[in-house]
């Protein structure tokens, strides 16, 4: 694996992403076609991303280690802290130009493409494991506690797992 | 809740140091994803410290929706600057960042070491299920506003923006177009499409309104 190579895809992802997830798309697709990571790892490392502290961003972190060690979470965590040192030119930039309906219109479109996208990505995980009734369950279990305010997510994580193991 | 901080005290002492302790409280306990870490930063600056008021967090928050990566990071950043130029930046980023980092770090390889167990493997083909549920709400959650900022510009932008969604997924799941080329596409797209229908749109509501 190209360490180099690893840290252009994740600076790549990052950069063309506006939130915590959305550089999942892109990495998946770059990671996938070298063969350096599969589906399931992908889905590992969402999952310790929903438990560990800080922003759910961090997945990336969980991947880099998955992949490549240390080396590739070091790696990934410089690939997470460079883009967002932008934000400090866009506050400036952003106040000049926010009333131009084109400018508005494109990150209006780019918001909605990351959403697209995305869902696609996270059904095309399920693939990493077994397509059955069981796994739809707890694809809707997952989605119904997660659309309850303020319900912690690790404890849908928590209760997820004891179910796995009760359910085996 | 106080909002307000009474006016003969001036807030807490800004030093360094006590900016270091604020950010490597909330990496430690920001346990359970990015809703966690922001409902933290909030209380932490603005409620508990009145470092920053409540306006200028939202200003900021809003800020760094456009900028690119994770959004939290781009705040950390922006309030970090605030409190310490780029020492402040500097500050916010290894205290927030080195706990959480390690602490993700450390579950990934105690996972790594005992992925290959039966137990492990049955609570995970319930664990990844969930967690795509999960990231399928954040989906919905992020989809809904953008739709409603669509509505509120016209029924012409509402129809672009259902459009513009459903064709970047199909983009990517049958279509197998790179993931920055649908992205760019998304963007300039809507960038025509306010340019164009918002006049359209503006001149059909004074075509009703004289009406």
């Amino acid at each position: 694996m190209n360490p180099l190579l690893l840290l252009g895809f994740m600076l790549k992802a990052s950069l063309f992403s506006f939130s915590g997830m959305g550089n999942l798309p892109s990495l998946h697709a770059d990671l996938l076609a070298r063969a350096w990571a599969d589906d399931r790892q992908f889905a590992e490392a969402l999952a310790v991303g929903q438990i560990s502290p800080g922003p759910t961003g961090l997945w990336v972190v969980s991947l880099g280690f998955l992949v490549d060690g240390l080396r590739g979470a070091l790696l990934s965590l410089i690939a997470i802290i460079l883009p967002p040192l932008l934000v400090l030119l866009v506050e400036k930039i952003y106040r000049r130009l926010s009333h131009l309906p084109a400018v508005d219109g494109f990150v209006h479109g780019l918001s909605l493409g990351v959403v697209g996208i995305f869902a696609v990505v996270l059904i095309q995980l399920l693939r990493g494991g077994p397509m059955n009734a069981r796994t739809g369950f707890f694809v809707l279990a997952g989605m119904a506690l997660a659309a309850i305010p303020r319900f912690p997510v690790s404890l849908i994580i928590a209760l997820a797992a004891v179910a796995g193991l009760l359910l085996r | 809740m106080q909002s307000e901080t009474p006016s003969n005290t001036a807030p807490t002492d800004k030093s360094l140091y006590e900016q270091l302790r604020a950010w490597v409280l909330i990496g430690f306990q920001s346990f359970g994803g990015g809703m966690a870490t922001l409902a933290l930063i909030q209380r932490s600056f603005v409620e508990d410290r009145g470092w920053i008021k409540m306006e200028e967090f939202t200003r900021m928050w809003g800020v760094c929706q456009l900028a690119p990566g994770i959004n939290l990071i781009a705040l950390a950043m922006l309030i970090g600057r605030k409190l310490g130029g780029g020492v402040g930046v500097a500050i916010a980023l290894v205290g927030m960042l080195l706990p959480s980092v390690s602490i993700t770090l450390i579950m990934t390889a105690i996972y790594s070491a005992i992925r290959g167990s039966a137990q492990v493997q049955a609570a995970l083909r319930a664990v990844i299920p969930a967690t795509i549920g999960i990231g399928l709400v954040t989906a919905i959650k992020i989809a809904i506003p953008l739709l409603r900022q669509g509505w509120k510009r016209g029924r012409g932008i509402t129809l672009f923006s259902i459009l513009t969604l459903c064709a970047s997924g199909l983009a990517l799941g049958l279509l197998r177009m790179p993931v920055i080329v649908i992205l760019l596409a998304a963007g300039l797209l809507n960038g025509i499409a306010f340019s164009v229908l918002n006049t359209v749109d503006s001149v059909t509501e004074t075509g009703e309104a004289a009406v």
